[in-house]
């Protein structure tokens, strides 16, 4: 039993331990300094010996995942470093597990001392003191001193002074602990970082526009276990692969970068998609053997045929839609990296003007409430953005996806051949090329926007810069002379594209460029306006010697569909 | 709206009213009275509250109007701007060139903007 903190520091006030004050500002002050504990503790644990005037002492600190006690540090004629021992063992084991001061006065007789490493190293313990290193969180290990020099045994002043003594090292090897998971983040961070970065590269560029195949990677966590590619081969085709790998975290990433460069050279060797598929399945049998798999996709699309030959392993069926008819394709061969000598099955499908989705599974795994999206949800997503664009749908169908929740890597890749869709004409107007008419142009331009879908305020902004191109018209172009002005809206894709022809002299192109807005004078803002608000502009002289023709474009993407 | 340029008279200050769209149909007429007013008074506001669009030549008009009483040392403010009038100042970058004041008579009491 030992004295309680405030006698001893009561003590240590009056004289009696003014040298265990010292000491323990001494500690403090060394184990504070490094966080390197191989120098400072066995340092420390001298002091606390010499201090204490034992013999030998022992520091045990407390695995919590092997239930033992290791010795760490070790001070006098044995070493015991490396002894382990069970916290339901001898006095060490005691002190930790009550988190209180043992003394041991006549170790030979007391049955609560463990001698074992008496008999294994002639050492012969008299008396005992054991100080629990304690935290906030309960103790992390445990200070033994033996034998007091002089003969006599410890008593509960040392227990008191133990005990203060002990303060400090556990303060110190907690932070150290502290501070080595902190670099071992840092550490993890920076591979997470890495892991990212090259996963990143392997990801194809986006295409021209025109191009059949797009794609939308949405990693679940830090690291994606998904991947896609695609490359042209010589003759034309173009290969694609769209792949899963099995676990999370950099494992995962790693094994993921691997598969995706097997893949890609397997299929840039021209094989047929089952071949690529063995072949990969052949090479990852052989190096990946924890367990880990690939599910993949692989497959050419022939844009002359319009033929795609695919080929699946483990992946999910493959969705065709064309028109108001869905068909799934099965991938039916087991993920690659298991079983070696599998073969696998193909399917061609003619693309013709349909589209063609492949989702990893993350897709239909995605939360929708309570339960999952599944196959049906995925085709009623296609469904509603089925009349968008390619890239504006697959945009529209990751927002969803994000709105609802991922609980794994998500990746689609889109097949399909862009259409070529006639620009809609929204207002196409001749009128006289007067000032008066000017209102009713504007009326009619201001309900072409509504029915194009645009936003009220930049509708005005629209209106405004056509009004002007129309102003320069009569005041420029035909100055005094009568003609009339043909106006025109059309929307091309996300484009809103105006246009107005003239019949009247020819302008140079060149003479007309906005002024600089700097200067404050009343007239020549109409350029300005027009290159302010849209996007772009030129002025052409029409073919045959009459007229002019301004073109002028916005970019104004369609508004979303509203939920069904 | 119809179109309509109103004016009335507080003492030397002259309020010139517009209304409706101040278009190249109409700008001509919106210039005249401006110059018009600025000639015979010290001091002239522009009310454009119920301006339902204004293109460059009407801000030209509002220009000339602003240099014309600089040179000659008159009073000259915009008031109760429209929405729709202040989107297109903004757009000419003109917001902090003209002297603007919420109501006409800020303008006639001569307080600054």
């Amino acid at each position: 039993m030992s004295l309680p903190a405030a006698t001893v520091l009561a003590r240590a006030a009056e004289g009696e331990g003014a040298q265990a004050f010292a000491l323990l500002a001494e500690l403090s002050e060394t184990l504070a300094i490094s966080l390197d504990l191989r120098t400072t503790l066995p340092e420390a644990l001298n002091r606390i010996v010499d201090y204490m005037a034992a013999e030998a002492a022992s520091l045990f600190l407390f695995d919590p995942v092997e239930n033992v006690l290791e010795c760490k540090v070790c001070v006098g004629p044995v070493d015991l470093s490396g002894l382990k021992l069970s916290p339901e063992q001898g006095i060490v084991g005691l002190a930790l597990v009550q988190n209180a001061v043992q003394i041991v006065a006549d170790a030979q007789n007391d049955d609560r001392v463990h001698r074992r490493v008496d008999a294994e190293t002639g050492f012969i313990t008299r008396s005992l003191l054991a100080a629990p290193l304690a935290t906030a969180n309960g103790p992390i290990g445990v200070i033994e001193l033996f034998n007091k020099r002089g003969g006599q045994p410890f008593d509960t002043v040392d227990a008191g002074i133990l005990r203060l003594l002990a303060a400090p090292a556990a303060l110190a090897i907690n932070n150290a602990r502290m501070a080595r998971e902190l670099l071992e983040q840092q550490r993890l961070k920076r591979e997470f970082d890495l892991a990212r970065r090259l996963q990143k590269a392997l990801l194809p560029r986006r295409r021209r526009a025109g191009f059949p195949l797009l794609a939308v990677n949405l990693p679940a966590h830090e690291i994606s276990g998904d991947f896609y590619d695609y490359f042209e081969m010589p003759d034309g085709r173009i290969g694609f692969v769209v792949g899963d790998v099995s676990g999370k975290g950099l494992d995962a990433a790693l094994l993921m970068t691997r598969a995706a460069s097997l893949l890609r050279w397997a299929g840039k060797d021209d094989l047929a998609p089952s071949e690529w598929l063995r072949r990969a399945n052949e090479e990852l049998c052989q190096t990946t053997h924890d367990g880990r798999f690939v599910c993949a996709l692989v497959g050419y699309y022939e844009r002359s045929t319009r033929v795609v030959r695919l080929a699946g392993a483990g992946f999910p069926p493959v969705l065709f839609h064309m028109g108001n008819t869905y068909r799934e394709l099965p991938s039916d061969g087991p993920p690659l990296g298991i079983v070696p000598g599998i073969s696998f099955g193909e399917a061609a499908v003619a693309l013709g003007d349909g589209s063609l989705y492949c989702f990893s599974d993350g897709v239909i795994d995605v939360r929708s409430g309570a339960s999952r999206l599944g196959h049906a949800g995925v085709r009623s997503l296609i469904e509603r953005y089925a009349g968008s664009p390619p890239e504006s749908r697959l945009r529209s169908i990751v927002q969803e996806l994000r709105y609802l929740k991922l609980v794994d890597d998500t990746t689609i890749l889109l097949l399909e051949e862009p259409r070529v869709h006639p620009p809609e004409v929204y207002l196409r107007q001749t009128f006289a090329a007067e000032p008066e008419r000017l209102r009713g142009v504007r009326a009619n331009l201001r309900l072409a926007l509504d029915r194009a879908g645009t936003p009220p305020q930049l509708r005005d902004r629209l209106v405004l810069a056509v009004d002007e191109g129309c102003c320069n018209i009569i005041r420029h172009a035909y100055r005094d002379g009568t003609g009339d002005i043909t106006v025109s809206v059309r929307r091309d894709g996300d484009m809103l594209e105006f246009e107005l022809r003239d019949a009247a002299p020819p302008v140079d192109p060149d003479c007309v460029r906005p002024r600089d807005l700097d200067e404050c004078r009343p007239g020549g803002l109409g350029l300005n306006i027009i290159d302010t608000v849209m996007d772009g502009w030129c002025l052409q002289p029409r073919p045959g010697g009459i007229g002019n023709v301004l073109r002028m474009w916005k970019r104004c993407p369609l508004p979303q569909e509203e939920d069904q | 709206m119809n179109n309509d340029v109103v004016t009335q008279q507080h003492g030397d200050y002259m309020v010139v009213r517009l209304s409706g769209e101040v278009d190249l149909s109409w700008s001509p007429r919106v210039r005249m009275a401006i110059l018009d007013a600025l000639e015979k008074h010290q001091g002239v506001g522009v009310e454009l509250s119920a301006v339902s669009y204004i293109d460059s030549s009407g801000i030209a008009a509002l220009v000339e109007g602003f240099q014309n009483a600089r040179k000659s040392g008159r009073r000259f403010a915009l008031a109760a701007v429209s929405p729709a009038v202040m989107a297109v100042l903004e757009l000419a970058r003109l917001d902090r060139v003209f002297p603007i004041v919420p109501d006409i008579d800020t303008a006639i009491r001569g307080d600054a903007a």
